[in-house]
């Protein structure tokens, strides 16, 4: 019995060391804009949580929508919005990045064919770790609030 | 409890609340919020896709003015949507009275078809114009909207960093408010309210 807890212990531990960067992440309200017509570009915002002990980092994200994918954030200086690229999106250890309109954005540059509002999008988040989450992000219509208004 | 004791406690907790109405200030809002310094603006004549639009044209409505560009992918779809959530709350008499443009400082992608489209994709209402670079950063200097093209190491061609301040032009053609990117909705119609009563 000793022994077998023993080993279930060790498993665990096993199990807590090859625990994946995607595994510790969870993503709340997805959501990619609909772009205007003929817009080239448009955005997804997300909370991304990580419950892990260890920070992890977005190193890219990708879709089938939009030819290129990037990770962009808005810096304000002085009443100019500036949006620039980012390498990387950290989230701390049991911290969160939050994604919304005048901050950081998943961009989508040079989409294929219109967004469809009410339609879904998946997107893919890459760890630095290798390893990847799907979220499936539904298509609303931009807002003032940056939130969609059908949600809390 | 006697009558006597009632009245002295009454008359304490009196005297005590004149105290602290004398003597306690709470972040007493006894100066005025700063009134932001508003820019000269004035008259201009721009593209739109039907044809010319002067804001001389307005004169008699109050006129929202906001400055953009349609390959913006967040800023300006949160201004318009504010600005297209704003005149939804205007009844029908008010929107008679109002208009709104979007003036493109991007010209050299956003023709004024392209910027119709754009516009209308918010609200039919807003109006989208544009001109020359030299005409659109002369209407920007006056309204003290800033704009400046950026190279930045995106693949989606370059970026324009841009202020985000909405301008209410009241029925004289003169600018009365700036609202801050991200007012909400509800207060943009009060300042539209406020200057369509405004004497
Ligand atoms: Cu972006």
């Amino acid at each position: 019995m000793k022994k077998l807890s023993v080993l279930a212990a060790g498993l665990g531990l096993c199990a807590l060391a090859i625990a994946a960067d995607a595994d510790r992440v969870s993503v709340v309200d997805p959501y990619v804009r609909l772009a205007p017509p003929n817009a080239m570009a448009t955005g997804a915002f997300m909370v991304i949580r990580n419950a892990g002990e260890r920070d992890v980092r977005v190193v890219r994200a990708s879709n089938p929508a939009s030819r290129i994918t990037e990770l962009h954030t808005h810096l304000h200086e002085n009443g100019v919005m500036k949006m620039r690229p980012v390498p990387a999106i950290d989230i701390k250890a049991g911290g969160e990045a939050v994604l919304k309109p005048g901050g950081l954005h998943v961009m989508l540059i040079d989409l294929k064919a219109p967004l469809q509002e009410g339609g879904r999008l998946p997107i893919t988040l890459e760890f630095a770790d290798g390893s990847s989450l799907r979220v499936e992000a539904p298509v609303v219509r931009p807002t003032a609030g940056g939130m969609p208004m059908n949600r809390p | 409890m006697s009558d006597k004791l009632l009245s002295a406690v009454a008359v304490l907790l009196a005297a005590l609340i004149a105290g602290l109405g004398l003597f306690w200030h709470p972040e007493a809002p006894a100066r005025p919020l700063p009134v932001p310094a508003l820019p000269a603006g004035g008259d201009f004549t721009l593209q739109s896709a039907g044809g010319p639009v002067a804001l001389a044209d307005f004169r008699g409505k109050v006129v929202l003015l906001d400055f953009g560009y349609t390959y913006c992918p967040d800023i300006c779809p949160t201004a318009l949507a504010a600005t297209a959530e704003a005149i939804e709350q205007l009844e029908p008499d008010e929107r008679a009275r109002f208009a709104a443009l979007f003036v493109s400082v991007d010209p050299q992608r956003d023709t004024p078809a392209r910027l119709r489209e754009y516009t209308a994709f918010f609200h039919p209402a807003i109006v989208g114009v544009t001109g020359s670079a030299e005409q659109v950063a002369d209407v920007a200097r006056r309204y003290g909207a800033f704009y400046a093209r950026q190279p930045a190491d995106t693949a989606g061609g370059y970026v324009v960093d841009h202020s985000a301040d909405l301008y209410v032009v009241d029925r004289d053609g003169r600018v009365v408010d700036k609202l801050a990117h991200g007012t909400p909705p509800v207060r943009i119609a009060s300042a539209l309210r406020r200057a369509m009563t405004t004497p």
